[in-house]
């Protein structure tokens, strides 16, 4: 009896302790478990011209078979490209990386490409895709961001 | 070894043997180990999504504080003396995902208590988990090694 009534209150603490975090997703809470097909952001001024080049981007990636959701982002030369890699085809994530690259280098040579597949990645592109829906919400703040996504995603250990 | 020639009492002895011995029922621990093991590394696959969900973690980085988790609560569920029973249910499901390391540490840890901290319990707290510790970190290296060199050569 006693045993379990520690037992209970270990659990009790542990979970205690760990709830209540502020800094949580907040709309985009569920893109991991759902497609969400946000449209691609722009972090620079003259959107129109450069929106053209993200939506053509996000077709062309939409074309693989393997994908269900894609997140374009774009600052500047630098795009960042986030997909979910359907269950079943992720043993040949590796592949399909490096033939996306490769296709995206050739097709704009204009432009850096920073792909993943790796769902915080998603989450955080999606998560600044609503953010930026906050007409409040600055530039520059977005553009630092942005750049800790990218710092994010280079992170091996 | 070889089939060795059995006097006939060793023959006899065989037989009766034979006739008195428990079945072991390999399926059914099978499946044992299956779903335990199997719940195991479900707890674990949420406890990784926790981390990249509300932490700055990526799937590549969240392993180690996943594993780390792991190992603390099969530490605590050993010394509260759950693991024990779990382990007598599931067997190989119990052992083989990384809260066996835990499990092993503590429970010689426990063993021992009685003949001091430092020749007991720190002597023989790695007793089991050693070799898992040795053999995990040499592997390892060879692993790296080979990388290393294939990618010296431009293969991978």
């Amino acid at each position: 009896m006693k045993k379990t009534a520690t037992l209970m209150l270990t659990i009790f603490y542990l979970v205690s302790l760990s709830a209540c975090n502020n800094d949580g997703p907040k709309t985009s809470g569920l893109a991991l478990l759902q497609t969400t097909h946000p449209s691609p952001t722009i972090l620079s001024e003259n959107k129109d011209k450069e929106m053209d080049v993200a939506k053509d981007v996000e077709r062309e990636i939409s074309k693989f078979k393997e994908l269900y959701d894609v997140a374009v982002i774009k600052k500047d030369k630098e795009m960042l490209v986030a997909y979910k890699v359907k269950h079943l085809q992720r043993f040949r994530m590796k592949q399909i990386e490096k033939k996306m690259t490769k296709l995206l280098e050739e097709k704009y040579p204009k432009y850096t490409f920073i792909v993943s597949s790796d769902y915080k990645i998603f989450l955080e592109a999606v998560e600044l895709h609503e953010s930026m829906k906050n007409p409040n919400y600055s530039k520059k703040k977005a553009k630092e961001r942005f750049d800790r996504i990218v710092k994010l995603r280079n992170e091996l250990t | 070894m070889g089939k060795k020639k059995m006097t006939p009492e060793q023959q006899k002895y065989k037989e009766l043997e034979q006739k008195y011995e428990l079945k072991r029922p390999v399926l059914k621990n099978c499946l044992r180990a299956f779903l335990v093991g199997g719940l195991i590394c479900t707890i674990g696959q949420a406890i990784s999504y926790f981390y990249i969900y509300f932490f700055n973690f990526t799937e590549q980085t969240a392993g180690n504080p996943t594993v780390a988790t792991m190992v603390f609560i099969s530490m605590l569920l050993t010394g509260f003396g759950v693991y024990d029973h779990l382990g007598q249910f599931a067997g190989a499901g119990s052992a083989v995902p990384v809260t066996g390391f835990g499990n092993a540490v503590i429970s010689a840890a426990i063993e021992h208590r009685t003949e001091g901290f430092v020749l007991g319990v720190g002597g023989n707290m790695f007793k089991l988990a050693g070799s898992v510790i040795l053999f995990g970190v040499f592997s390892a290296f060879v692993v790296a090694l080979i990388k290393t060199i294939l990618m010296q050569w431009g293969v991978l």
